[in-house]
């Protein structure tokens, strides 16, 4: 792709942005609104900035990453303005600050590369797991966690009459990728030989395995105190796959796969809300108006869909519960139908592509399993929330990235491919 | 606004979504089937030698070809330097660089003066080795 492309590609997708505005205002038999002139100029300031800010820090990057990041944003803002007007402008505010943040990310990398961050890794291990802890302080405090649905995963900032909130999970999962990549680069072999037996099964170290029960402690953690289903699996889930492209070990993901299943049979057993969830995947329509309605609202609005959608504007996914969050995919899929949905999934099946090969291209071990990693959590969390969605996996409450509405998934997504992009440039391509 | 203009305008709408996908994903693909034919590693062969006729190898990255133990591929051949010669494989062509040695570097019969890209089928004599790139 040439840089012109790539230019063009970015100013397309904020011009997607701008139609799908005007598009909604016009099903609703209204005059456009300045939401249709602002947004695109919003999209062509933040993406655009970026571009640039890649062009002089990452000059060698990969040039799929932004235009991509930029339809996925540009879709997922669209259907999030026509649910909520407010949502939607504030969506804005968080594209321009993530953009930002994504440049500086960027701008401090520019001289060491992304491997300084190897220097910090237990650091990102302790704020990481701090921040995943965070929402558990309790009310009260300047700084204290607060139950939303059920689950207790936001903080609330507050000083005097100002409040903030926060999803900390969000940052907490690029800095354990970044941990886990710098862990993994150093401890690959050590990881590699499986010097004890068990019956047929090879075994390393035990002491090698303390990380990957670590890593299993913190993920039930998340899930018993948090009731966070879904970072609870995006943790657990990457964490063994980055294993498995460190070592090479099928010896991994199998244990992964043991302790998930014995893990979530648990879960089920002794946890009613997961039991509820799971109930609720398997029987939508047994307790329509309770603990399915989420899940049966969203395959109604999938199948009103049809092929081409109800165009946007013209659905209803206002009746979806969280239908500008978690629930984005099925609003999306209502609007612009399968062919929509189908082209949703198609964009992360690039991202993927475009991620995993910067990952497969890098020689550098640390380099490799960052791309790979981060990667992995964009793929993941892309998995549990479509697969929840459309019914093949029970609901995990997690956003769509670039798409649900929401700061913090939006501003660690977008600092997410401005490291990509580094890493790229860096491995040269 | 007829229905007929808004089912217009949604088609032309997904219509615009694809276009971009077909431009993306027409980037990647390029990208990644230059990375797996870059990926695939050439096989150079040992045809002639004293004592290591037969045997092959594959040019992943760098390699120092030579008499040492400390060598990448170590050649049983007392007219071979130490470190006598040095493969690379970078952007799909494998280099071929003389590290001094003392007998020389022969590509198709003629000494090599500077780096140079092989084809395949060249063959390589060093000391009374011939390699050849498969």
């Amino acid at each position: 792709m040439s840089r012109t492309t790539e230019a063009v590609l970015v100013s397309l997708a904020a011009a997607l942005a701008g139609a799908g505005a005007v598009i909604a205002s016009l099903a609703a038999g209204e005059a456009p609104t300045y939401d249709a002139l602002v947004a695109p100029a919003v999209f062509l300031a933040a993406f655009g900035g970026l571009l640039l800010a890649v062009r002089r820090w990452a000059g060698r990057a990969a040039r799929s990453l932004v235009p991509l990041a930029a339809w996925l944003t540009a879709l997922g803002w669209v259907e999030v303005a026509r649910i909520d007007r407010d949502l939607g402008r504030l969506q804005q505010w968080w594209l321009l600050v993530g953009a930002a943040l994504a440049a500086g990310t960027l701008y401090l990398l520019r001289r060491r590369g992304v491997g300084v961050l190897r220097r910090y890794r237990y650091l990102f291990l302790v704020t990481g797991l701090g921040l995943l802890l965070l929402p558990l302080l309790p009310a009260g405090w300047p700084v204290r966690g607060v139950t939303l649905n059920g689950s207790r995963l936001w903080v609330r900032l507050q000083a005097g009459d100002l409040s903030l909130s926060f999803q900390p999970g969000e940052a907490a999962k690029l800095l354990i990728v970044a941990f886990l990549a710098s862990y993994l680069a150093d401890r690959h072999r050590a990881l590699t030989v499986m010097p004890r037996r068990l019956g047929p099964v090879g075994l390393p170290e035990p002491r090698q395995l303390l990380p990957v029960l670590l890593a299993f402690g913190v993920s039930f953690a998340v899930l018993i105190y948090q009731r966070d289903l879904g970072a609870s699996l995006l943790l657990f889930v990457v964490f063994a796959a980055m294993l498995y492209a460190a070592t090479g070990r099928l010896a991994y993901p199998a244990a992964a796969l043991v302790l998930l299943a014995g893990g979530g049979l648990a879960a089920y057993q002794y946890f009613d809300h997961v039991r509820a969830r799971v109930e609720a995947w398997l029987h939508p329509f047994a307790d329509f108006a309770g603990t399915g309605y989420q899940v049966a609202q969203g395959l109604f609005a999938l199948g009103s869909g049809s092929l081409t959608g109800t165009g946007i504007g013209a659905g209803h996914p206002q009746l979806i519960p969280a239908a500008a969050t978690d629930f984005v995919f099925a609003a999306i899929a209502e609007e612009l139908g399968l062919a929509g949905g189908l082209a949703v999934v198609a964009a992360y099946a690039l991202l993927a592509a475009a991620g995993f090969g910067i990952a497969l291209r890098s020689r550098d071990p640390f380099r490799k399993l960052l791309a790979g990693g981060l990667t992995l959590t964009l793929v993941v969390q892309t998995v549990l929330i479509v697969g929840g969605v459309l019914r093949l996996l029970p609901l995990t409450g997690i956003t769509l990235p670039f798409m649900s509405y929401g700061g913090s998934s939006l501003l660690a997504n977008l600092v997410l491919i401005s490291l990509l992009a580094r890493v790229s440039h860096e491995e040269g391509s | 606004m007829p229905a007929l203009a808004l089912h217009l305008i949604k088609i032309g709408f997904i219509a615009l979504l694809y276009l971009f996908l077909w431009a993306v994903g027409r980037g990647i693909a390029g990208h990644l089937r230059a990375e797996s034919a870059r990926s695939e590693a050439p096989t150079v062969a040992v045809t002639e030698s004293p004592a290591q006729a037969g045997l092959t190898f594959r040019v992943t990255g760098p390699l120092i070809l030579g008499r040492s133990p400390d060598a990448d591929v170590v050649l049983d051949d007392q007219f071979a330097s130490d470190f006598h010669a040095r493969l690379a494989f970078q952007g799909g062509e494998v280099r071929l660089h003389d590290l001094g040695s003392t007998n020389g570097t022969f590509v198709n019969g003629e000494r090599l003066a500077a780096p140079l890209t092989l084809a395949r089928g060249d063959r390589v004599q060093i000391g009374q080795t011939v390699l050849e790139l498969r």
